[in-house]
Order: structure tokens, then sequence, then C-alpha cells
């Protein structure tokens, strides 16, 4: 295989497996309009708070009333409910070819625990930490090299201050916040803009929000895992909007600036989520401008776009189909051309188990190169 | 070829189960109302929307039902419209929120009574004049007050209808308010999450004359 196929295959690895199906925008439909109502962090992923917990249930194959667990160690494990906390592996097998066949075979299997404990007076800390043995950092860029990963990765590490309903403080570890928010990594919006499964900039943000809005500032600096010449400091801004007020229209931009080593990254995008009761939508685009000053190979400016649509129905409560559209342009001197297609098929069988298969095609339309890819995931935790 | 039907009363008789085919009432003139015509229109598969906030700013309740049916009479004098008889009703296992289980929790702790029956929401509307909106092309606003029956308790219940004509059928859209307090329903309640005692409502329908009267009419029978 050339080095061209190489790198279409490994893109095509890299943008089917990495969902770790955590956050649920989906349930825009059913008019949650953001991750609060069911996570106990403003921003989606880890742990679910007792309503989600319920809904998690509730929205399974299984659809049962959640109740509590009456286990005597999960129960001393919680100390009276000040410490939320489990345990999620996820298995993920993918079969994926650039070309012509043979392909290559992946299993990665990942175990996380996951942990929010009540300090009182409003304060809590966060984390999840996850163990692994295949990695996947993010595409090589020659002008934006990945975070490097390890065996054991601390995802989130955070201190949280709730002011007031509608305001919370978070400091440490974390992905910065993004639009859509969907939970596969791998996608364009994501793997190109430093959304990856090993960025986790230090960072301070703040939530605010009622029920018509969210407006989240941040501000970052690098992670411990960032080469030198991947260390960014910035700031940025996140805000969303109901449009309609029933919590099913909601449009948002995104704002960034971030200033490292080699130069500038700006980015701007745009972004919706809208459902309407069985199916919905969720779009985003963003630009980014770059500049690399004239101690990096390639310096000058040049801007990347990138481009995520996703058509969801569900079938039934817990199974939920999805088709999904990408692309991306990148200028000269880093040219690149891709598009991508992605059939997705998610089932919710138990609180404590799901399964998810995913279809994936990508184009490589400068090389003219195909990157296939299939993909079946089992994510299972343990229950509070 | 325009028609002129002088003040004209059209009787429109919402109920539910919709009987389309008992339109006795149809397109007759209304005892005492010389020069007057009267007409039946029902309601089929109107649509009613109910939005419930809670105590968590992030959440909300929805649900849905798509067969809300029903009949009323209406008289039309020019542009004034008035309603009278306005009876609708909408079947409680229809009425659905997205999650089964959930629908499960609302019909029983909401919609089922104390000897484990859950009837028919049913609503039975005072008379009505709507006010015709200026510049509105020929829209006309409908406040109707009546009694809204939840758990077969009937409370007074008002909501406002925008109304717009469109050949010989109506097309309606209007939201209310129901207090869960007023039929002493408890807020439902669940993890933390409470419902507030107010619920808005919001529903769209077509009314239509019966379909005999469409059939007369084709043939003639109508004049």
């Amino acid at each position: 295989m050339n080095r061209t196929g190489a790198i279409a295959l490994t893109a095509a690895v890299g943008l089917a497996w990495s969902a770790p199906a955590r956050a649920l925008p989906t349930m825009i439909r059913l008019g949650y309009a953001n991750c609060a109502a069911c996570h106990i962090s403003p921003q989606g992923g880890g742990p679910l708070n007792i309503y989600g917990r319920a809904i998690d249930e509730a929205q399974s194959l299984r659809s049962a009333e959640y109740r509590p667990s009456e286990n005597r160690l999960v129960k001393l494990l919680s100390v009276r409910g000040l410490v939320q906390q489990d345990l999620r592996a996820v298995f993920a097998d993918q079969r994926s070819w650039a070309g012509h066949p043979p392909g290559t075979a992946v299993f990665r299997p990942r175990l996380m625990y996951r942990n929010v404990t009540d300090l009182g007076k409003g304060f809590r800390l966060s984390a999840i930490v996850t163990g692994e043995t295949k990695f996947l950092p993010r595409p090589p860029l020659h002008y934006d090299p990945p975070a490097s990963p390890s065996t054991i990765v601390v995802n989130t590490a955070l201190v949280h201050y709730r002011a007031s309903k509608t305001l919370e403080f978070a400091a440490g570890s974390d992905q910065l916040p993004t639009g859509v928010n969907v939970p596969d990594l791998g996608v364009f919006i994501k793997s190109r803009n430093r959304y990856g499964y090993y960025d986790s900039p230090v960072q301070v943000k703040a939530f605010w929000g009622e029920k018509r809005y969210l407006v989240i500032p941040f501000a970052y600096a690098p992670a411990g895992n960032q080469p030198d010449a991947g260390r960014e400091s910035g700031a940025g801004t996140l805000a969303e909007f109901d449009l309609l007020g029933k919590g099913k229209t909601v449009v948002g931009v995104s704002v960034l600036r971030g200033t490292g080593v080699g130069g500038t990254r700006q980015m701007v995008g745009g972004y919706t989520r809208v459902g309407f009761g069985r199916w919905g939508i969720l779009a985003e685009h963003d630009f980014a401008d770059r500049t690399r000053d004239s101690m990096t190979p390639a310096f000058g400016s040049f801007r990347q776009q990138a481009s995520y649509a996703q058509i969801f129905w569900a079938m039934r409560e817990w199974l939920v189909a999805s088709a999904i559209g990408e692309r991306l342009r990148v200028e000269q001197p880093f040219a690149e051309q891709l598009t991508a297609g992605k059939l997705e098929i998610a089932a919710r069988l138990t609180n404590q188990a799901s399964v998810g298969l995913v279809a994936r095609a990508q184009r490589n339309q400068l090389a003219h190169i195909w990157g296939k890819s299939v993909t079946v995931q089992v994510a299972v935790k343990t229950a509070q | 070829m325009k028609q002129y039907f002088g003040p004209t009363v059209l009787a429109v008789v919402i109920a539910g189960p919709v009987t389309p085919f008992d339109t006795t009432a149809a397109a007759q003139s209304i005892p005492g109302q010389t020069g007057d015509r009267a007409a039946v229109v029902d309601v089929l598969g109107g649509s009613a929307i109910f939005d419930a906030g809670t105590n968590i700013s992030a959440i909300n309740v929805h649900g849905k039902s798509t067969n809300l049916g029903g009949r009323a009479q209406i008289r039309q004098a020019g542009d004034v419209i008035t309603i009278e008889q306005m009876e609708a009703r909408l079947a409680v296992k229809t009425i659905t929120t997205g999650m089964g289980l959930r629908d499960e929790h609302m019909r029983k702790y909401v919609f089922t009574t104390g000897d484990g029956q859950t009837p028919d929401l049913k609503f039975t509307g005072d008379r009505a004049d709507c006010a015709s909106v200026p510049g509105g092309g020929g829209e006309s606003i409908c406040k109707i007050s009546g009694q809204l029956e939840i758990r077969g308790t009937p409370r007074p219940f008002a909501i406002t209808l925008k109304v717009n004509k469109a050949g010989d059928a109506y097309r309606a859209a209007g939201d209310g308010t129901v207090k869960l307090s007023a039929y002493s329903i408890p807020q439902p309640s669940q993890f933390g999450v409470t419902t507030t005692d107010d619920v808005k409502l919001h529903i769209e329908f077509t009314a239509k004359p019966p379909i005999t009267n469409q059939l007369e009419a084709r043939a003639g029978g109508i004049r």
C-alpha cells in the first residue's frame, strides 16, 4: 500500500470507531435541548444524574423502572449518595479497507472509570480515566500534531462550582466545549479542530444557561501530553439559543482563538440541533483560519472548513439509525479534500449495555482513494 | 360564481369519538333563525400538544396526540363568526410523550381516576363570538370558554383560537393553559424533577362539513 493509501486507511480507521457513546444530542428529538438534563456535567459526557439514569433505563429495550441499586457495596461506595461512579467497558472491532482488499482488522477494548464526588456547598470533583492498549490519536498533520496517547488517559479532571441554578464554573483538564457535541471524536469537525480523544487542555469555563439559552465561555492552556509543536493557548465561547422555546430547535455559534508555538488558529462555527419527535437533524460547519510562522516548514495562512450533517430516526425508543455526511476542505499548502458518508445504528439494550454498528466510506478527492470501514461496538457499564 | 348566504349560520358540532355519518343537523336551518343557514363541521385528526415545564431548567415535558376529534356549530354573518355547541374529545391513550414508560406514568398519575378508569378528555364550549382581525386576511380570533373534563371532572377552561376559513373548511389553532391543581391532580414528580402546575396546551385542527354533506353537495343536494 502506498503512503496515501496508508493515510486514507488510518483516517478511515480513526474516523469510525472512536465514538465513546456517551453523549446523545439526538435526544433533542424529545425536547432535551442540552446535556444538563441527564448528565451531571452541563457539558455532557460522564456519569448521569439520577433523572438521566431513569431516562437511560426508560429509553432502553428493557424499558423498565429505574431503581437505585440496593447492592450494599454500591451503596457503601456511594458514601450516602455523595459519590457517583461507574466502570464502563467499550469494545470496538473494526474492519477497514483502502483501495482493494485485504484490509486491516483492529480490536480496541477500553475501560473507563468515571467519578463525580459532591463536596458540598456547590463544589464537586469529576474525573474520567481511561485504560487502553490500542491508541487512537488524531491524524498526524504537519501543522497540528496530535496529543500523545498513553495506556492510562485522564480525559477529565475538573473542579466544579455551581453558583446558582443557572451558573456553573469548572476548572481543570477536559475536552473543550463543542457545537453539536456528537460523541464520535473522529468526525472532521472534531478530529481536525483539536477535539480528539487525547485532547484535554487545562481550562477554566463557565456554563450560563436558562431554558432557552446556554453560553459557555472558556480559556485554555496546553495539557502535558501536547507535543511542543502542538501546544496552544486560547479562549473562546459557545452560545446557543432555543428558537421556538420547546427545546427542539437549537441554533448556536462557536468562536475560538488560539495561539501556539508555530502560529495562530481562529475558528468560527455555526451549528444546529433540531428534533421532530422520532427524528431530527444535527449539523455543524466550522471555519478555521490558521497561520504558520516562518519557523515552520510551510508558512503563511490557510483556511480549513469542516462540515457535518446527520439525520437520525428513532425507529424505536431504544433503536436509532443515522445517516451522516461529512466534508473537509483544507487550503494550500496543506491541501486536502475529503468527503465521507456513514450509516450508523445504535441500540440501547438496557441501562447497562448498548451496541452499535457503523459503516463508513471516505473519499480522498485529491488522491482519488476510497477508505471504507465497518465497526461493531459494544459498551457495558456498571449501574448505580 | 360568488354565492351570498346572507347572515349565515354554520352548525359545527365537535364530538368524539367522531361520528361523521351522523349528520342529521348538518346544513340545516337552525329553528328561529329564519334566513340563516346551518352546517355541520367535524374535526377529525386534529392535534393537541401539551408542554409542561419542570423545576429543572433543562427539562420540559412535551406530549402530543393527533386524534383530537369534535364538532361544533358556527354562525357566520359577514366576517363575524360565532361558535356554539362546541364539543371536543381526546382519548387519553392517544397522548404520547415519546417515551413509553413516561406515557404509562402520565396515564397512571394524571389521567386515571380513583376507580382505575381513564376517561377521555372532553371539552364543552360555550357560545363564542369571534372578532375578525383587521387586515388579517379573513382570520378571526375566538375566545372560547367552557368546561374541560379531565378524569371525568369538569372545570372551567378557556382557549383562544385563531380561525381561518379555507373553502368550506375552517382551520383553527389556539393555546390555553390547564392547571393540574384545579383537578386535584398532584404535580407529577420523578427523581427530583417535578412538573409545573400549569400545563400549556396547543391545539390545531381543520373543521370540515361532514362527509355526507360533501357528498350531497357534490350531488347538488345543497343549494
